[in-house]
């Protein structure tokens, strides 16, 4: 049975690939773009894959990663060495890009596994901190480092990808990752997923092997992550570890958390957003008016997350918000019965159900329990 | 139906990008100049924020003193500076917009961080820069980078053989940055250029940690001689907290980054009681010369507070520029006010490259510089503050 | 020998400000449940409390006045941004907590501006004790940590409001039935860990006389590993787990071929900890997932 086509589905890859085909073809045809918006270009196709996969975590299966830049950080100082050493050999072109696609990708790839560990075992704001703290060792390994082998303090020094074309090869990427991730997040194993975030008891009582699942996650996410670092290192003449701090993390998370957490497109709108301003703002706010971006960064995280997740505002969201709102607009009428089988479209984090305290207390072994304190317990 | 709605839509966004991105091949920003249009980038703001401001500040004082003596052959100058925080990631966007926005030479960058990126984007679109202050080893190593200042290397080696000449045989201490290109960089130079009778004690902080000293005192009390490459805010800390601990009579050396230690907000310079000394190329304190004129213009102008050899660097610099640019109009070169980024930089070049003497500079006599890009001039030994 | 008390004494006062701000994280974490990301971005605003008011050249007043703007924001904060989430995931609360944090930091460095300020709250100078040369502040922000300490442990075992608080730590159904104001637990509990972090900030200044917009973010960090290193939600955890941190750091510090590498040792230590015991040296086993 042939199914039916749904726009929906697909509207991302349309327009993403119609625009980098016109794009391409003024590149080919001898016309010109300038640089600075090659740039951003090339800058907001790093952003929409970070948002993306760091997305793929903090949306889909509710655990927050704050060392995604740190995941980067491994794949462009990868993913720039491989390249910088096989450039005498190949020359700097696709093989050499794909190679090192590969190679960084793919000890990101490892990297994310290695987190996926804790992941395992922690949650919340524990896992949080773990994510941290491994980003901040990664950005100090790499400062640290020899000059012969990545450059240390001054960064590492890698072939640029020739400006007219890098951003053709950075969308194509982007519809790569978007492809991949969309494909995870619609199938079972996004299900599976999701299932995890609302419930992790609930699904593992349910048959799903969360261990497996979280890894995947966490393994995905953080292979994009590295591409979108080799992509970095292919933009820049430099890499720097400096980059990747945690302010880098934080600015990935408030284009997941701007776009609506769980929705793929609002990500990818936000990261084209953030970037655009991040780039024109730094050269109308110069010097300490810089800081108005983070300041905005900071009202953004908190007045989204807590307009979308305050119990007390529940029943006011329910009735003004976009997707009323839209449907009003385009009297688009909803059918109730229906139910939306589109994970990509449970973009909200339901509130928990409170299944874990109700677990646990009944199996908490009774020396456990003891309470005897010793007295400055809090 | 809905899907027609929706590809229009997607189509129109398209043609609006399409007509954004106007198709008419390589082009000359410059074309529409009236001024020569000089650019540079540096930290207005931030940490190495005194630099900045001295680089732009000179910078338009030479600017100034040209236009007013008539500029070059009529046609005045003007110069555009960027605030870059000292962070490589803004200078893609500060490059091309000055780019875009007609610059045809630059001063490069104030600080060598960002300078390793710019380098190489101002060589992609061959555009000449003559940089006051990026002293890292790498900044010209394309043929259309230059440099005012001392490279790095030359820092870490100069302040090497002065140790080697007067400390043989002695323990000295040294305090780093580890995780900054200039500090690191010079700190590299100087250890690999040390006799080996010399004991190094040394100890580095990071960017983490740039404000509490107090492991990093404790590994050095006993040194009686200080090497510390770093830049003046991580230094005025130490210097404050180590105070007391460090023997009285110690003294510090630092390169060019200690420029401006005894102008800092709230850091009284005479509060320490150890003897500061730098490596330079320009005495704030000059009595004499060139150099006078030019702290009398500068100070009378700007204040004193923004006052260092960055500035006198960026004053040469701009000088330099004029001075080279004259020399091919005198040698039969045409250069319009529209003239192209890459056509002026392969005039510049050849001045540079071709044995073009700088004659009388606020920070030497007789500037050259080697086809490598590096320059050659003496350096001098400047007492910030004697030993109380 | 001398270079091991040195190292002692330095480490030990490093420890203890650290144990300072993980005792802010560790009451808070063991009431509120909620890992207060903005807890380190207190300390700086204390810092720069000092810094306003030294212009009076009163150092007490100037500390007076940063326990109590330390103590009003941290009120201000809980009602503000995290009170609302009550009830929410925990992932939002978390985000919330790194907004706000972010939120301080760009609001000092807009008022502030974002070069370093020079403050010299008082000068303490050094002593040499056994031969060993020391700052008289390590000394006492040794000492007044110790004490802080034994008050806050006294407060907890013997007043009304400690023990209500760990009552609300327990089970914070069970408090509300017996009549224990749960919020107002948590609001004493957010002001007491502000004025520690107020008292942090004072010592930072202490050691290193100077203040930036970002001077919270990396002790705060480094605080919350002592936090966990300790057990998170006990108080003697957290001057353990502070103390221990400090004397790595310190130790670290000192020996060349690691010392850039300080703070990668740091938060290593932090990430097996957590994976060999979650609960830390002196926390409680919960069956509860954190």
């Amino acid at each position: 049975m042939l199914k039916k086509f749904n726009l929906g589905h697909y509207i991302n890859y349309i327009v993403i690939g119609i625009i980098t085909i016109v794009l391409a073809v003024i590149t080919f045809s001898g016309g010109r773009i300038d640089s600075s918006t090659l740039f951003l270009l090339e800058k907001i196709a790093i952003s929409i894959i970070l948002a993306v996969s760091l997305s793929l975590v903090v949306g889909f299966l509710g655990e927050l990663s704050l060392g995604h830049a740190g995941f980067m950080c491994v794949g462009a100082y990868i993913g720039g060495k491989v390249a910088a050493l096989l450039e005498p050999m190949l020359g700097n072109g696709v093989l050499t890009f794909v190679i090192a696609l590969l190679v960084g990708g793919g000890i990101a790839a490892i990297c994310g596994i290695i987190i996926s560990i804790p992941a395992l075992r922690l949650r919340g704001d524990y896992l949080a901190i773990v994510t941290l703290a491994f980003g901040e060792i990664v950005k100090s390994l790499f400062q640290n480092t020899s000059d012969e082998t990545f450059g240390g303090a001054l960064g590492l020094d890698t072939p640029r990808f020739d400006k007219k074309y890098l951003f053709i090869v950075a969308f194509v990427l982007v519809l790569i990752t978007l492809a991949v991730v969309q494909n995870f997040i619609r199938s079972k194993h996004g299900r599976a997923v999701t299932a995890i975030r609302d419930n992790e008891i609930a699904a593992r009582a349910s048959g799903i092997n969360v261990t497996k699942y979280k890894l995947l996650a966490f393994t995905l996410s953080a292979t994009f992550a590295g591409i979108a670092g080799v992509l970095y290192s292919f933009s820049n003449y430099t890499v720097q570890s400096a980059k990747f701090g945690y302010n880098y993390s934080i600015e990935i998370l408030v284009m997941v958390v701007l776009g609506g957490m769980g929705n793929i497109n609002g990500a990818i709108i936000a990261a084209t957003l953030i970037t655009f301003l991040n780039t024109k703002l730094a050269t109308v706010l110069t010097g300490d008016l810089a800081v108005l971006q983070n300041l905005l960064y900071a009202l953004i995280l908190i007045v989204i997350v807590i307009y979308n997740n305050a119990p007390a505002l529940k029943s006011f969201r329910e009735r003004f918000n976009l997707g009323v709102l839209w449907r009003k607009l385009a009297r688009h009428k909803s059918d109730p019965s229906v139910i939306t089988d589109d994970a990509a479209k449970w973009d909200v984090v339901p509130t928990k159900i409170e299944m874990n305290e109700v677990l646990s207390i009944d199996v908490v072994p009774p020396e456990m329990k003891d309470n005897t304190g010793n007295g400055g317990d809090v | 139906m809905k899907f027609t709605k929706v590809l229009a839509l997607v189509m129109s966004l398209v043609l609006c990008i399409g007509l954004l991105a106007s198709c008419t091949g390589a082009v000359n920003y410059a074309a529409e100049n009236t001024e020569y249009v000089i650019g540079v980038s540096g930290p207005l703001t931030g940490g190495a924020a005194m630099y900045g401001v001295a680089v732009a500040n000179s910078a338009q004082l030479a600017v100034d003193e040209i236009n007013a003596a008539g500029g070059l052959n009529g046609v005045m100058f003007k110069l555009v500076a960027m605030d870059d925080m000292n962070d490589a990631t803004k200078i893609s966007t500060n490059y091309s917009s000055l780019f875009e926005g007609g610059m045809q030479v630059s001063l490069g960058t104030v600080t060598t961080q960002p300078g390793l990126e710019f380098k190489n984007l101002s060589a992609d679109d061959n555009v000449f820069f003559l940089t006051p202050s990026a002293t890292g080893d790498d900044i010209p190593a394309n043929d259309n980078g230059y440099q005012m200042c001392f490279a790095d290397g030359n820092q870490g080696k100069v302040a090497a053989e002065f140790v080697n000449a007067n400390y043989a045989g002695q323990t000295i201490g040294a305090v780093y940055k580890s995780d900054e290109a200039y500090s690191k960089g010079i700190y590299d130079q100087f250890k690999a250029n040390l006799d080996s009778s010399v004991t190094v004690v040394e100890t580095s902080f990071t960017d983490a940690n740039a404000s509490d000293f107090s492991a990093q005192i404790d590994t050095l009390k006993s040194c009686g001689f200080i090497f510390m490459p770093t830049y003046y805010t991580p230094a005025s800390l130490f210097m404050t907290q180590a105070k007391d601990i460090l023997a009285a009579d110690a003294v510090y050396y630092g390169c060019d980054g200690f420029d401006g230690i005894d102008n800092i907000e709230g850091f009284d310079i005479s509060t320490i009681p150890q003897k500061v000394t730098m490596l330079s190329h320009f005495s704030s304190k000059a009595t004499e010369g060139l150099a006078k004129e030019y702290i009398d213009k500068y100070v009378a102008k700007f204040g004193a507070d923004t006052l260092n050899q960055f500035g006198a660097s960026a004053y040469d610099c701009v000088y330099a520029i004029y001075g080279a640019m004259k020399k091919a109009v005198d040698e039969g070169k045409e250069i319009t006010v529209t003239i192209s980024a890459s056509d002026l930089c392969e005039i510049l070049k050849e001045q540079f490259s071709g044995g073009y003497t700088f004659e009388n500079g606020v920070t030497g006599q007789n500037i050259k510089w080697e086809t490598s890009g590096y320059v050659n001039k003496g350096a001098i030994q400047y007492v910030i503050k004697e030993a109380n | 020998m001398e270079l091991f008390l040195s190292t002692l004494i330095n480490g030990l006062s490093l420890g203890g400000i650290y144990a300072m701000i993980a005792l802010g994280y560790t009451m808070v974490y063991g009431i509120a449940k909620m890992l207060n990301f903005a807890h380190g971005d207190v300390i700086m605003v204390g810092g720069y409390i000092i810094y306003v008011f030294m212009a009076l050249k009163n150092p007490w007043l100037a500390i007076l006045m940063a326990i109590i703007g330390c103590v009003l924001l941290g009120i201000t904060i809980e009602k503000l941004a995290y009170k609302p989430l009550r009830g929410a995931s925990p992932l939002a609360v978390l985000i919330t907590a790194i907004g706000v944090s972010y939120l301080l930091q760009s609001l000092a460095q807009i008022i502030f501006g974002s070069a370093n300020k020079m403050v010299t709250v008082y000068e303490f100078g050094s002593v040499t004790i056994f031969g060993v040369h020391m700052q008289v502040s390590a000394l006492v922000t040794l000492g007044v940590t110790v004490v802080v300490m034994i008050a806050l442990t006294m407060f907890i075992k013997y007043t009304r409001i400690g023990r209500a608080m760990i009552a609300v730590s327990e089970d914070k159904g069970a408090a509300q039935l017996m009549g224990i104001n749960v919020n107002g637990i948590i609001t004493i509990t957010f002001a007491i860990g502000s004025a520690l972090a107020a008292l942090a900030g004072l010592f930072y200044l202490l050691k290193a006389p100077s203040i930036s917009s970002t001077l919270g973010a990396m002790p705060g960090i480094k605080a919350f590993t002592a936090a966990v290193i300790g057990g998170i939600g006990s108080i003697p955890g957290a001057m353990l787990g502070g103390i221990l941190l400090g004397m790595v750091e310190c130790i670290s510090y000192k020996i060349t071929a690691i010392a850039p590498y300080t703070d990668a040792i740091e938060f290593s230590i932090l990430i097996i900890i957590l994976l060999v015991r979650p609960t830390g040296f002196l926390g409680k086993k919960r069956r509860e997932k954190v």
